[in-house]
């Protein structure tokens, strides 16, 4: 079942406005990825491209403005969402091919400030979050709709923090944005993805939510149901094999095995 | 009509003060850049042309991300500013009035340029051997003959500024109440899904906004080009 | 006071490269289209920076390249007439006529507002704005303007050109009474002797760039060698009568200085003393006193100077008591009749045209002495 016009139609518009996808050629394979994949996704890809000789085009941008692409049509052979409710937005439009979803990854979100040797953050039931930010903002992806954010929030509500906070917020189109302004110094703390704060320099990660504060993260994978490139499957593959696996631990991922619990809602 | 919520009105009124602030600061600097680019000869001139009209061909992304280099909170002119007179950009809605000027400047200048240019010259040379220095000719000769175009790019940059997304979200992010702007907020309403009808009210009114200056800003040339002439 | 100029200017290949000194009165700076007489006045008026040059109002250096003088153009206090008048549209045209009074300096004599608009006739316009003025109107206002700034000297560009002739046999007369009531010298360009015949103290004809004659006006206007420069059909010396008379007959009879003259009635009273100009294609010599025909100015004169040239038709200035008129004749004629400096003829004018008026102060600088 396929959403309602205007929905698309709006989607549609949004598309045109953010992000536009490259053109591929006919074995290319065109993947939507979540942001913070960037680092670990570029060598992943590069990877591939060399064994197989096509080439993988990948486009990073929030899951969520992703999902919405898909919506509107984008020709994008693979996803891999940062949050299992966007891959499971858009398999109850049926834009997925359900058979081969697969949770492929799990990261950690940290909390981390600006420079090289900032003091640690031990991070506790009511830690005085607000106190150290001060006069200055917490930079986070968008709290409502980009995973990193909402996790960053469900951690924070957990803690009995997000109240103190709520107002400090500097929020972001995506996670690696957020990244960027506490690397530049602009916003003294933020929260990101374990595998974020690695991939950059400027950071220091002064300390990691606890897992029971947030909903696992899951990064789910899919083909899309319109693709029809016989290369998407290869990759798809690809992502779980040797080489993929190292290149994703390297930057601090969890790899998932097929067999791990592939907690999803139908 | 239906009724707007909390959020909807913050963010509306948020873009209107944003739009008006950007405006009002750049006019001075929109004329003056407009007057040496239409009356000056001096060598570098084309390249400040360029540079006037970066904003309008960069990516609005890229803009932004210059502006948050230079003007955040480490940046060398942000840190400046802040430390001598207190003025932040960083986060706060002056961030996003600058970031609404710059990319609005090219477009103010345009149309401020041309009117200078459809000022017949030799006024402004008759006004010269009557005694009236370039400043007195300017404020006397000049400037109410240009007042059409001014007053059109003044409100040119306005509608510009009003759709301001790109640069602001990258220089100073989205923070409800400081930088949440329209265009913004709507983004925002469409990222979530179930957010469609505030999205969809809330472009109904930055349409009507804008079409509304538009009109406005072609009346009001009009009609003042028309008393010029008339006398 | 006295105007001083000297510059040298180039356009691509056109060079320009004046040298003049001229006295009080209206200065005409005649030539072709193209000759640069707009280059010298918009470089005295400060409009453009010649390459080389030094000019001098009335004791005061406004440009010296030599020495790195140059007086910006609002502080040359040089009154411009344009040729399209060059109103500020925005502005009424009593607001025009002000404008040039707010930037005069205190210490200036400041004109009187009102005798200048009386001067001009341009009481009735005070109120209207310059989009619904006729031409001449508003050249009359762009002439107050430029007055009501204090200048101390007055330059007008073609100033008559955009103009049908009857609006500028309209404006012609106010032009003269501001060379005569007026202490302001005036520098005048125009491409149109009439204008020059009827306005001007003294004549600088430019030609390709250069000073080609300068002199007291009567002089250039009955300089055989400068005819040329005016050309066949404009070529003509004036000279000054007085009115007698006016004949029950339609005739007005006047004293020149060489003799009487005839004209169709003048509207001028006697002890008037007037401008009459004599087209030098108008002019017939004879060698014996004509008897029988029906011109009625018959003048003694002398042959003074015979213009250069190889064309068919030749020029001669001939001198008529104080005055001198210039005649053109064939060449053919000039050999039948043996005509050479010294021989005595006689002048047979066959039409006078009536040019204007001259104030007592102008025809004595009018008739140099140096003749």
């Amino acid at each position: 079942m396929r959403p309602p016009r205007h929905r698309q139609l709006l989607a549609a518009l949004l598309a045109l406005c953010v992000t536009a996808a490259p053109p591929a050629s006919a074995q290319d394979v065109m993947i939507f990825a979540a942001a913070s994949l960037k680092t670990a996704l570029d060598g992943v890809a590069a990877a591939w491209s060399a064994e197989t000789g096509s080439e993988a085009v990948v486009s990073y941008a929030a899951s969520s403005a992703l999902a919405r692409q898909i919506e509107a049509g984008a020709p994008a052979d693979v996803f891999i969402s940062a949050d299992l409710d966007w891959m499971d937005y858009l398999a109850s439009w049926g834009l997925i091919d359900p058979d081969t979803r697969r949770t492929l990854l799990s990261n950690r979100i940290v909390l981390i400030a600006a420079g090289t040797d900032a003091p640690p953050v031990e991070i506790a039931p009511g830690f005085g979050l607000a106190a150290l930010l001060g006069e200055g903002r917490l930079a986070m992806a968008d709290v409502d709709a980009v995973p990193a954010g909402r996790y960053g929030k469900a951690a924070l509500e957990t803690l009995g923090v997000w109240g103190n906070v709520e107002s400090r917020i500097a929020e972001t189109e995506n996670v690696r944005a957020a990244l960027a302004f506490v690397a530049l110094g602009e916003a003294p703390y933020g929260i990101v993805y374990a595998t974020d704060a690695n991939a950059e320099d400027n950071v220091t990660i002064v300390g990691t939510f606890p897992e029971d504060s947030h909903p696992p993260i899951r990064y789910p994978v899919a083909l899309t149901a319109d693709t029809a490139n016989p290369a998407a499957a290869d990759f798809l593959e690809f992502l779980g094999a040797a080489p993929a696996r190292a290149l994703f631990e390297a930057q601090g991922f969890t790899v998932l095995d097929p067999t791990d619990a592939d907690a999803h809602a139908g | 009509m239906p009724t707007l919520t909390p959020d909807e009105w913050q963010a509306l009124a948020l873009s209107l003060k944003v739009s008006f602030w950007a405006t009002a600061l750049s006019l001075p600097v929109g004329l003056l850049t407009a007057l040496v680019l239409a009356r000056g000869t001096f060598r570098g001139k084309s390249i400040l042309n360029g540079l006037v009209h970066l904003p309008l061909i960069l990516p609005p992304v890229v803009t932004g991300y210059l502006l948050l280099l230079t003007f955040g909170r480490r940046g060398p002119v942000g840190a400046f500013l802040d430390a001598n007179f207190g003025i932040v950009f960083s986060f706060r809605w002056t961030g996003a009035a600058l970031a609404a000027a710059v990319m609005a400047f090219p477009l103010m200048v345009r149309a401020i340029r041309l009117s200078i240019e459809a000022v017949d010259a030799r006024l402004e040379d008759a006004a010269g051997t009557l005694g009236a220095n370039r400043l007195w000719t300017f404020v006397i000769v000049t400037l109410p003959l240009i007042l059409p175009g001014v007053i059109a790019g003044a409100i040119l940059a306005f509608a510009k500024a009003m759709g301001e997304f790109g640069a602001t979200i990258t220089f100073v992010s989205s923070i409800p109440g400081e930088t949440r702007t329209l265009p913004a907020a709507i983004y925002g309403y469409t990222q979530v899904p179930g957010g469609q009808p505030q999205a969809m009210r809330l472009t109904l009114i930055a349409v009507a906004v804008a079409m509304t200056a538009l009109i406005a800003s072609e009346f009001v040339a009009r009609r003042v080009a028309r008393r010029i002439r008339d006398g | 006071m006295s105007l001083d100029v000297r510059l040298r200017h180039a356009f691509g290949s056109f060079i320009l490269d004046v040298d003049f000194t001229a006295p009080a009165g209206v200065t005409a700076l005649f030539g072709r289209s193209g000759a640069g007489k707009t280059t010298v006045v918009n470089a005295v008026a400060g409009l453009l920076r010649p390459a080389e040059g030094r000019i001098v109002v009335d004791g005061a250096t406004l440009l010296d390249t030599a020495r790195g003088v140059d007086v910006p153009k609002h502080r040359r206090r040089i009154g411009y007439v344009f040729q399209e008048g060059r109103l500020f549209p925005h502005l009424s045209v009593r607001q025009n006529l002000a404008f040039g009074g707010w930037f005069a300096p205190r210490t200036a004599p400041q004109p009187d507002f009102g005798q200048v608009v009386a001067l001009l006739g341009i009481a009735g316009l005070l109120d209207r704005s310059p989009g619904l003025l006729s031409g001449g109107e508003k050249q009359r206002v762009a002439i107050g303007r430029a007055l009501l700034s204090a200048p101390r000297m007055l330059l007008m560009d073609e100033p008559l050109a955009a103009l049908d002739e009857e609006r500028k046999a309209e404006i012609l007369p106010y032009l003269e009474r501001l060379r005569d009531e007026t202490r302001v010298p005036i520098l005048y360009v125009s491409h149109a002797v009439a204008e020059v015949a009827r306005l001007a103290t003294t004549v600088v004809a430019l030609k390709d760039g250069r000073v080609a004659r300068i002199g007291a006006a009567a002089d250039v206007l009955s300089d055989a060698g400068a005819a040329p420069l005016f050309g066949p059909t404009e070529a003509g010396a004036v000279i000054g009568a007085r009115v007698l008379r006016h004949d029950p007959d339609g005739l007005s009879e006047l004293a020149a200085g060489g003799g009487r003259l005839l004209l169709p009635w003048v509207a001028a009273a006697p002890g008037t003393t007037l401008r009459v100009r004599i087209h030098a294609r108008d002019v017939i010599v004879a060698l014996r006193q004509p008897e029988a025909i029906s011109a009625l100015n018959v003048l003694p004169a002398v042959v003074a100077q015979i213009g250069g040239g190889e064309g068919p038709a030749v020029d001669l200035s001939l001198i008529c008591g104080p005055d001198r008129v210039l005649a053109r004749i064939t060449r053919r004629s000039l050999i039948a009749l043996d005509l050479a400096p010294g021989r005595p003829c006689f002048a047979i004018l066959k039409s006078v045209a009536l040019e204007g008026r001259e104030s007592g102060e102008t025809t004595a600088a009018f008739r140099a002495e140096d003749r």
